[in-house]
């Protein structure tokens, strides 16, 4: 019988349905070989083509190196099409019944690596400057009172929005609202914590910890988990054994421990499965900088906890299922974590 | 510079793209080869699937041809139908068992065709299969919901190629659809008047996105589409329960949405799609503040973490362009 399971924060249900699918083996997947193509004198990421990108953010350079010059180990650009902009004001006004707002906002591109590497292919050492870089980022734009939001992700593949170059990078969007998902996390951890003073995420990690059938790996400060209400075969998320709701204030001699986690989980799913696409993304609670606002944001620091969320995409994702956030997924978290400690071997 | 759009139901922001307006021809549409070999859906195959739960039909016995709509369990359902609502906690989560009914609707016998290639009448068809199981299944008082749509198309989640529809009663009312009557709600306690109804009124004023205007439905490129091309249909009478749909209305319905099929393979080239109707949970009475309707989602690009991840879409197509250029296409009208 299939299983109908809600996710205890925002209370969207899942339909796990093994009957009807695929064994977890099945979903063996592999980039299309385009996406192989090594492209690096067209790289606008690469070293020694930093003229093709707008002027840089910021770069950890090596001494003697020149701005938009090579010598750099990570570089922050802002994005070359980019989706929101920063310069010009808000402008928030209605339309009729409509409201709408300028697309004010900031979306920078965090390059890990000045070779034409993909993610794999990143050294542990690599991955901790170039996440290192990634918090300072968010804690600029902390600074821009004109964004509440850091929306922190990686997108690896075609099939996930990825882009054709196989370039590591990392995308920082700064929103000027917050967005719809992350109020309804916070709403349903705050619901939870008024009910139990509790964070509910700290009572899911202690549940699959005492569980296990879950739990994907774990280190000394982390923990990755296949989440009881998995949207997707093999989704993870990785959240910090520690309460904490900001991920930018995380003590940075923990970085090396989550990075080394996180390849571990990565390595683990593409040894089960292949080489998936995926988004890696960030919740994390906002910025806050008024401290008198009511409702969800009094709590904000004891009832949320920050997290990383892997989505593979491996099946393709009916459009009624975001069309109504209703998903079916045909393998059980159960199953993925299983699949992935055996076939990983 | 782009706009951020508020959907003013869910409260959900989108960014349209005002500077970069993708066009035409940049979306490449995927092919959708066709081989009615071995297919299930076909006349002659109907043993191939479970014995089917309505038909309609000019001749001919059940599970035989001469049907022109037929309807039948789904294969590999998501959901079983037969069983008792189990209800249970686990620690902090909460699970129940998976019942409920997932059903095929065979939308034409004929292989090759979609449904942007039907006649009107045989659109009609669907459109009393849609609704005649509607009626039946909320009866069954396990189910809260009931959804019906159509994946077409590999990349919109289809996985079989002749032209069909599904309906899924499930026992929860999804998070969607709970968000929309939530907003419709506050919206209404608030105006005393239904969102939808005031968004046909807006529609209506700025004309620039409306791309049908029959005697019972309009149809529109909503002012915050998520997706491009996106279109919704809206009954123009207040009504919250699709199943509850008058006869005279089914003709209009079946032409707005045939229509809108139709301007959109016309103008894109067969893209792949999903439609949706979204209707009030079932509980026996109409309700002021919810209005159904039918969403189109063309499946034009894909999908980043940025909409995973956010729960705000960007949409390239300004739904002012998408409407002017939907008009552009011939259709046949019959």
């Amino acid at each position: 019988m299939p299983e109908l399971r809600r996710d205890p924060v925002i209370g969207r249900w899942v339909i796990i349905s093994t009957e009807r699918g695929r064994r977890p083996d099945q979903f063996r997947t592999t980039l299309a070989a385009e996406e192989r193509l090594d492209r690096s004198e067209k790289c606008p990421f690469c070293e020694g083509n930093e003229s093709m990108t707008p002027p840089e953010i910021f770069a950890l350079r090596k001494p003697g190196s020149h701005r938009n010059g090579p010598g750099w180990e990570v570089r922050v650009i802002p994005s070359i099409s980019p989706l929101l902009q920063i310069e010009g004001n808000i402008d928030r006004h209605g339309h009729g019944m409509y409201d709408l707002m300028n697309a004010r906002g900031a979306h920078e591109i965090v390059v890990d690596t000045p070779r034409h590497q993909h993610e794999y292919e990143l050294s542990k050492d690599q991955l901790v400057k170039s996440t290192g870089i990634v918090v300072d980022r968010i804690a600029d734009l902390e600074k821009d009172t004109g964004i509440k939001y850091a929306l922190v992700f990686r997108n690896y593949g075609e099939a996930a929005g990825g882009g054709h170059i196989m370039h590591a990078r990392t995308q920082i969007i700064g929103t000027p609202v917050n967005l719809k998902r992350v109020k309804e996390e916070l709403a349903g951890s705050k619901r939870y914590y008024d009910y139990k003073d509790r964070c509910i995420y700290c009572d899911i990690i202690k549940q699959e910890l005492s569980g296990g059938k879950r739990v994907m790996a774990e280190s000394r400060h982390f923990i990755a988990i296949a989440p009881f209400a998995s949207r997707f075969p093999f989704e993870t998320w990785i959240l910090p054994k520690e309460h904490s709701c900001d991920f930018y204030r995380i003590d940075k001699a923990r970085i090396p421990d989550f990075v080394e986690l996180s390849q571990k989980v990565f390595l683990k799913i593409k040894n089960a499965i292949g080489d998936f696409p995926y988004n890696f993304v960030l919740h994390a609670a906002p910025f806050r900088r008024d401290v008198h606002k009511k409702g969800f944001w009094e709590t904000i620091q004891h009832d949320y906890h920050w997290h990383f969320e892997l989505l593979p995409i491996l099946t393709r994702v009916a459009g009624f299922e975001w069309g109504t956030a209703f998903y079916i997924n045909p393998v059980s978290p159960e199953d993925a974590c299983k699949a992935v400690g055996e076939l990983a071997q | 510079m782009n706009e951020l759009r508020r959907d003013p139901v869910t409260g959900r922001w989108n960014i349209v793209f005002l500077d970069k307006v993708a066009d035409v021809s940049d979306f490449k549409a995927e092919p959708h080869p066709k081989n009615a070999k071995d297919c299930p859906f076909c006349y002659g195959r109907e043993g191939d699937t479970p014995l089917e739960i309505v038909a309609h039909r000019r001749h001919g016995a059940p599970n035989t041809p001469g049907w022109t709509v037929r309807v039948v369990p789904n294969k590999y359902p998501a959901l079983m139908i037969e069983g008792e609502l189990v209800k249970e906690g686990d620690g902090v989560f909460d699970l129940m068992s998976g019942v409920g009914a997932h059903e095929v609707i065979v939308d034409t016998p004929d292989h090759m065709r979609d449904m942007a290639d039907l006649s009107y009448p045989e659109m009609e068809e669907v459109v009393w299969a849609y609704l005649g199981r509607s009626i039946d299944l909320r009866r069954d008082k396990r189910f809260k919901y009931i959804l019906v749509f159509k994946n077409y198309g590999k990349s919109a989640g289809a996985t079989l190629e002749h032209p069909h529809s599904q309906l899924i009663a499930l026992p929860i009312v999804p998070k969607v659809v709970q968000e929309e009557i939530d907003g419709a709600k506050r919206y209404y306690d608030y105006k005393d008047r239904c969102v939808f109804c005031d968004m046909l009124r807006q529609e209506n004023l700025d004309k620039e996105r409306i791309i049908y205007d029959g005697r019972y439905f309009t149809a529109f490129c909503p002012y915050v589409s998520r997706f491009s091309y996106e279109i919704w249909i809206l009954p123009k009478k207040h009504q919250s329960d699709f199943a509850n749909l008058e006869r005279d209305c089914i003709s209009c319905l079946a032409r707005a949405l045939r229509d809108c099929l139709a301007r959109i393979k016309g103008l894109l080239g067969d893209p792949s799609y999903n439609f949706i109707i979204h209707s009030s949970p079932i509980n026996g009475h109409e309700r002021e503040d919810y209005h159904w309707h039918i969403e189109i989602m063309p499946k034009l690009a894909k999908i980043a973490g940025f909409e995973w991840g956010s729960g705000f879409y960007i949409n390239p197509v300004p739904p002012e362009i998408a409407a002017k250029n939907l008009l552009s296409v011939n259709i046949p009208e019959k």
